[in-house]
């Protein structure tokens, strides 16, 4: 009996399909739903080493990465509205959100390639782009010189 | 006489006595083909049967219910709604409407059309009234490590480095070098660089134009913007009592009928690529009046 319930616990993520994004922690906010796929894009979560095949509706979460090959792309869509279209040959990573109650907030991180981003309702949304040499915020409670 | 010549003299003669809103299943036609026949679409026979509540193909001779304006105006509705999520921008209302045109297409297969017509209009609305300006920039990381932040359209955005910060306005666009503070923005408008929004020539802005009755409302109301160069066509919203989206090719357009109201209208130019450009928008009231205003035509035109 001792071993047969490792065995029970495990057997969820022991017959998931290869090609699945792998599973997460539950309980865990999620980030963004990816939408529009086309071509080649993967996600890494961020306790995995590996890279999956992404697919309309993967749900991302703190700190997975997302990457689009050649003639790869998708788009991001957080659950404030807004949405962030990737572009080929990009790898990005979602950032840990540190969001006030009631105000949705959006952090991406840009590695390599490019994204082009919409907020349809930027009076009530926030987003914050990083990237190795700049950050870039949009959105409400921006502060202009 | 023989026994298939009768058999078609008999169907003729039962298919004399069918009203406008039937039709019956003619020997050999598949339940598709008289979709085709009577609805213009193949892939409307499931919702024939729906409407007729059948199951399975109808034997020839079937008499089948044909249905009425409620169908047209259902599949009028739905053919806006789905030409607005084309056109519409990114975001959460084209995500909500899709589902609500997907949702409007599947009622229409089950003949249930006033809910149909509900459900595209409701989508379509929901598109009209999301046009509040939005905001649209790009980051891109280029191989070197530079970032380069391009703002399409809507508020600016702010881009900070190294403990500076630096404001990027609609049409500019800012490089940042690693490891280095922003420079000033640059107006872009080279290749690559999308083009800036059409400049409005009439009618002027908060104008209040007094129109004549005309069928729709008051009218004409004629657009106009200075023509947008390498531009495709032009896309013009107009939101307001009656919203509507109209293309042209041209810098300009007359509208026959509005009813009367306050109106923001929008024209975005349409790229060689197809992708909409940014918008330029004004606002303009429509009122009844017995003396019209007549609009003068630039002199670019």
């Amino acid at each position: 009996m001792a071993l047969c319930l490792p065995l029970l616990v495990c057997a969820p993520a022991c017959r998931r399909d290869a090609g699945a994004p792998p599973p997460v922690a539950p309980r865990q906010p999620v980030r963004a739903t990816l939408a529009r796929v086309k071509g080649a894009v993967s996600v890494k979560r961020a306790a995995g080493d590996e890279w999956r095949a992404a697919t309309e509706g993967t749900t991302l979460y703190d700190d997975d990465k997302l990457r689009t090959g050649s003639g790869g792309s998708a788009e991001l869509r957080f659950p404030s509205g807004t949405v962030v279209a990737v572009s080929e040959d990009t790898l990005l990573g979602i950032a840990e959100t540190q969001a006030a109650p009631g105000r949705p907030q959006a952090d991406v991180t840009v590695l390599r390639g490019a994204v082009d981003a919409t907020l349809d309702r930027p009076a009530n949304q926030s987003l914050t782009v990083g990237t190795p040499a700049a950050t870039v915020r949009a959105g409400r409670e921006i502060v202009f010189q | 006489m023989s026994r298939a010549l009768a058999a078609a003299l008999a169907f003729l003669a039962t298919a004399t006595a069918t009203t406008p809103g039937e039709t019956l299943v003619r020997p050999g036609e598949s339940l598709a083909e008289v979709a085709a026949r009577t609805l213009g679409s193949e892939g409307a026979a499931a919702e024939l049967l729906a409407f007729n509540h059948l199951e399975g193909t109808p034997a020839a001779g079937t008499r089948l219910l044909l249905p009425g304006p409620e169908r047209a105006r259902a599949v009028a509705a739905i053919g806006s709604a789905r030409s607005a999520v084309v056109q519409a921008p990114p975001g959460s209302a084209r995500t909500e409407a899709e589902s609500r045109l997907a949702e409007a297409e599947s009622l229409l297969a089950h003949a249930r059309y006033a809910e149909a017509a509900a459900e595209a209009d409701g989508a379509w609305k929901l598109l009209a009234d999301s046009r509040e300006p939005r905001s649209r920039f790009a980051v891109a990381v280029e191989p070197d490590g530079r970032t380069r932040v391009r703002v399409h359209e809507g508020v600016p955005v702010r881009v900070e480095a190294q403990g500076h910060s630096r404001t990027v306005r609609a049409g500019e666009t800012l490089a940042v070098i690693r490891g280095e503070p922003p420079g000033e923005p640059t107006i872009e408008s080279g290749p690559g660089g999308r083009s800036e929004p059409p400049v409005l020539v009439s009618p002027e802005p908060g104008l209040k134009l007094a129109l004549e009755p005309a069928p729709g409302g008051l009218g004409p109301v004629r657009f106009t913007w200075k023509p947008v160069p390498e531009a495709a066509g032009y896309v013009v919203e107009l939101v307001g009592p009656r919203s509507q989206t109209l293309r042209t090719a041209q810098p300009g357009i007359t509208v026959p009928g509005l009813p009367q109201g306050r109106y923001r209208w929008s024209v975005r130019a349409v790229q060689g690529d197809g992708e909409l450009g940014p918008a330029a928008t004004r606002m303009v009231q429509l009122v009844p009046g017995r003396i019209k205003l007549e609009v003068k035509e630039a002199p670019w035109q």
